[in-house]
């Protein structure tokens, strides 16, 4: 109940704050600008074109220009006005890199990418043995002043190099653009010109979209509706993962737990009580989160707390199984219908506050775009965006839930000897459920034995062992194959336990049936899995001084903990593909292992700006980090490997 | 259940604050100079149709004289409340010259597309030439420039100006 009110009170504060600062109808980043150029306004002062718009043209190698733009504060450069024209012969322009840029909403084209920040466009030259050291460029570009409202004309500038002595010109086919190359538009996810090896501390131009990245800046430049919309879409879809479909059995079996009395209606409601509770609960965590910058994920998953949610579940299970009933006491009950009015009894809030607790440990799924919302709203203080695009993302994963409660009203049929068997079953789901929570504590020989006996005990329930009787119906048939395949999988994990095996996917690998003989013996066992080794870093010094030690060496840095799941997963499935392990070759492997969450882990992850594992960050060669490039939550192994093309040039 | 409702109205109310519109144009006054007026009500160029018009034709109105280009957004986002304008106060003596530092095709299938309803100029070098003279320094757009009726220039801007202001300024003037 509580819980509620402090909802509504946080809602209610943000509605007021939002009406505090009503005035002219402004977008809020329009606004912020307003508030930093007010300082300035009565000194505003047109800067002429070249201090505007600061352009230098640096040599990198015999085949390589890079260009630096600085516009200054207020100021941005238009990225398709931006045009580079040789005017020497024999030199030829093959290509032009330049980096992401920000969406800007022009009247009449839409959505424009332009550039308020320094950044670099890199050249790639093409030599003819005709061609001289001395190279004129023509480069023009155009921008204008954001506060004030006025755009300059296209600039033009003409400026004189030298270049380094061309290398021999080996006659390869020219992928020439044309003499007059205009900039291409920014690669996504394809592989950069081997010669744009440039990393600078700020807004590189990095190709490869992480998800991380992707979302982040979704946040910085898009209309409050689409990021709540798309924010949507990616709860729909996370629905579909591993870390929606606990809630199933669990929703299913409080609904079932009701007994007669579910109406379409009400189970739609106990669904929707339980959703907004997860909604709100993730909102507010987030925003939470997102203040404090602390890491709220170890905090919510030691052991002790999943062991308590486990015990929960476990609990909630038994009464499935007829071995009590579980209801509120009668006087609260009467309390609670009164103010429910027509709703029936107080369950709802019961429900509400399940799926609020439950929020906070199905993590893992959704860690790239938490990590996203979060870093959003840590870096912006912008709760309210991030608030909400968190409430409305969990809204889209309880969508199915909702759709259960809707119909599971309808689809069960009234009262019947085989409700029980119903029950049961959801029952031994929420002990599973169970058990997959408090997995991350526990050992992987135990966690084994656990559904070992899990499954071992239902299918003896299913009548496995039993013979079945003459005329059964098809469902006792039904029941009791899926029976002995449950027996059967317990069995194997059980043998698996015994026998060595800690692997719960593959119980039975411990065990060889087929003769060795010399090519076997001499054959490595696949079932072996070859991990990468990764040196242990323990603190932010540590790391530094490993960075140091590997110049010229691209550096890994993978963040990890006991609990975090998508790290195994990664370890498990993506690190141990050949293809993987062959682009880490030269890489110096480093890894953080923040379970214990010393300060010094603690203060490794704020160094990075990360609330928790997962989180895989990558160093240059000289020693760099490159922002662009950060993965967090499970990657598969194409997906890695496609970042690992891109940042290991 | 009213939890819902509540989130709902919050995000309503919220959403109204936080839609981007067109952020609030601060342009800025620059000194008036009467040499520039002279500079300017001198000036012949030539319009769509590629006949030559000069700029003294038109004393005797009040005038506002707007620098503009189809690639200048902040130009693009005024001119829609200067067609506006023209329309109300244009029997009260009011006059728009749209002055383009573009391409011709450009401009004309851009003041075909939203009806500019007063003369537009092409101009070119001299064009930067006559704003640079009555304080454009660095040649930036929009720019603009008003005339009384008896051709001495009250303010000129750079920059976009609000609709409301320019109304205030122009009703002393007609």
């Amino acid at each position: 109940m509580h819980l509620i009110r402090f909802f509504l009170l946080l809602l209610c504060f943000t509605s007021i704050n939002a009406f505090a600062e009503k005035g002219k109808p402004s977008g809020l980043l329009s606004r912020l600008q307003q508030l930093g150029t007010n300082f300035a306004q009565n000194e505003q002062e047109l800067l002429p074109p070249d201090q505007a718009f600061k352009l230098t043209i640096k040599v990198r190698n015999a085949n390589t220009l890079v260009a630096e733009f600085e516009p200054t504060k207020n100021y941005y450069l238009y990225k398709d006005k931006i045009a580079f024209k040789p005017q020497s012969t024999g030199i030829l322009i093959e290509k032009i890199l330049l980096p992401q840029g920000k969406m800007k909403n022009d009247l009449t084209f839409g959505q424009t990418e332009v550039y308020y920040k320094p950044f670099q466009a890199v050249i790639s030259l093409k030599r003819e043995a005709s061609a001289t050291n001395q190279l004129t460029l023509a480069a023009t570009y155009q921008g204008c002043n954001e506060p004030i409202g006025v755009c300059y004309a296209p600039i033009d500038k003409v400026i004189k190099l030298t270049l380094p002595v061309a290398k021999a010109a080996v006659g390869f086919v020219a992928e020439t653009v044309s003499n007059d190359a205009t900039a291409a538009t920014a690669f996504i996810n394809t592989k950069p010109d081997p010669a744009a090896e440039l990393f600078y501390p700020s807004d590189r131009p990095f190709s490869v979209e992480t998800e991380s990245k992707r979302i982040d800046r979704m946040f910085k430049g898009g209309d409050f509706w689409l990021i709540l919309t798309s924010f949507f879409g990616i709860g729909l879809l996370l629905s579909f993962t591993p870390c929606v479909f606990p809630m199933f059995p669990i929703l299913s079996g409080i609904i079932a737990n009701r007994g007669q009395h579910i109406t379409k209606t009400h189970g739609f409601i106990l669904a929707l009580a339980y959703v907004l509770g997860m909604s709100l609960t993730y909102s507010a965590a987030g925003v939470a989160a997102g203040l404090s910058g602390a890491m709220l994920s170890a905090v919510l998953q030691n052991a002790w707390v999943l062991g308590g949610f486990a015990l929960v579940f476990v609990t909630l299970a038994f009464s499935m199984f007829g071995f009590y009933e579980l209801q509120l006491p009668s006087s609260l009950q009467n309390k609670l219908s009164e103010e429910a009015g027509h709703l029936q009894g107080g369950h709802l809030t019961s429900v509400f506050g399940m799926g609020a607790l439950s929020a906070l440990i199905v993590g893992p799924c959704v860690a790239a775009p938490l990590a996203g919302a979060l870093l959003y709203i840590s870096q912006t203080r912008d709760v309210i965006l991030g608030g909400s695009a968190l409430f409305i993302m969990a809204l889209g994963m309880g969508v199915p839930l909702l759709l259960l409660g809707a119909s599971a009203g309808a689809l069960l049929p009234k009262v019947g000897p085989w409700m029980e068997s119903v029950k049961r079953f959801f029952g031994v789901l929420l002990l599973g459920v169970a058990i997959w929570l408090i997995s991350p504590v526990l050992s992987a020989a135990v966690h084994m034995l656990m559904w070992a006996a899990l499954l071992i005990v239902s299918a003896i329930y299913l009548h496995a062992v039993d013979p079945l009787p003459a005329g059964a119906s098809g469902f006792r048939k039904l029941f009791k194959g899926l029976g002995v395949i449950a027996l059967l999988f317990g069995v194997a994990l059980l043998a698996g336990v015994l026998s060595g095996s800690r692997d719960i996917l593959q119980p039975l690998s411990k065990i060889n049936i087929s003769s060795i003989n010399e090519e076997d013996a001499n054959r490595v066992n696949t079932d072996e899995i070859e991990h990468l080794v990764f040196q242990r870093v323990n603190s932010l010094a540590e790391l530094n001084k490993r960075i140091v030690r590997s110049q010229n060496k691209y550096v890994m840095l993978d963040f990890y903990a006991d609990w975090c799941i998508s790290c195994k997963e990664m370890e498990r499935f993506t690190f141990t593909d050949a293809r993987v392990k062959s682009s880490l070759k030269d890489v110096v492997l480093l890894q953080a292992d923040v379970t214990a969450n010393t300060l010094d882990d603690a203060a490794l992850l704020m160094h990075f700006k990360l609330f928790g594992p997962p989180g895989i960050l990558f160093f240059d060669r000289h020693g760099r980090e490159i922002h662009d490039a950060r993965v967090i939550g499970y990657q598969n192994k194409e997906d890695f490997l496609a970042i690992l093309d891109a940042v290991l040039i | 259940m009213g939890m819902a409702v509540l989130a709902a109205t919050a995000g309503f109310l919220l959403q109204g604050k936080l839609t981007s519109s067109d952020p609030e144009p601060m342009p800025i006054d620059v000194p008036v100079t009467n040499k520039g007026a002279k500079i300017i009500l001198a000036a012949t160029l030539p319009d769509l149709q590629g006949k030559n018009q000069s700029i003294s034709q038109w004393i005797g109105k009040v005038l506002v004289v707007n620098f503009w280009a189809t690639w200048c957004e902040p130009c693009r986002r005024e001119i829609p409340e200067f067609i506006e304008l023209q329309d109300k106060f244009r029997d009260q003596g009011l006059l728009f010259i749209g002055i383009a530092l573009d391409q011709k095709i450009k401009v004309i299938r851009y003041s075909k597309e939203i009806g500019i309803n007063y003369p537009v100029l092409l101009g070119g070098i001299e064009a930067m030439t006559l704003a640079k003279a009555v304080g454009n320094r660095h040649a930036v757009l929009p720019f603009t420039v008003i005339f009384d009726r008896d051709g001495k220039i009250t303010s000129t801007h750079l920059g976009r100006i609000a609709r409301d202001k320019l109304e205030l300024m122009l009703k002393p003037l007609l």
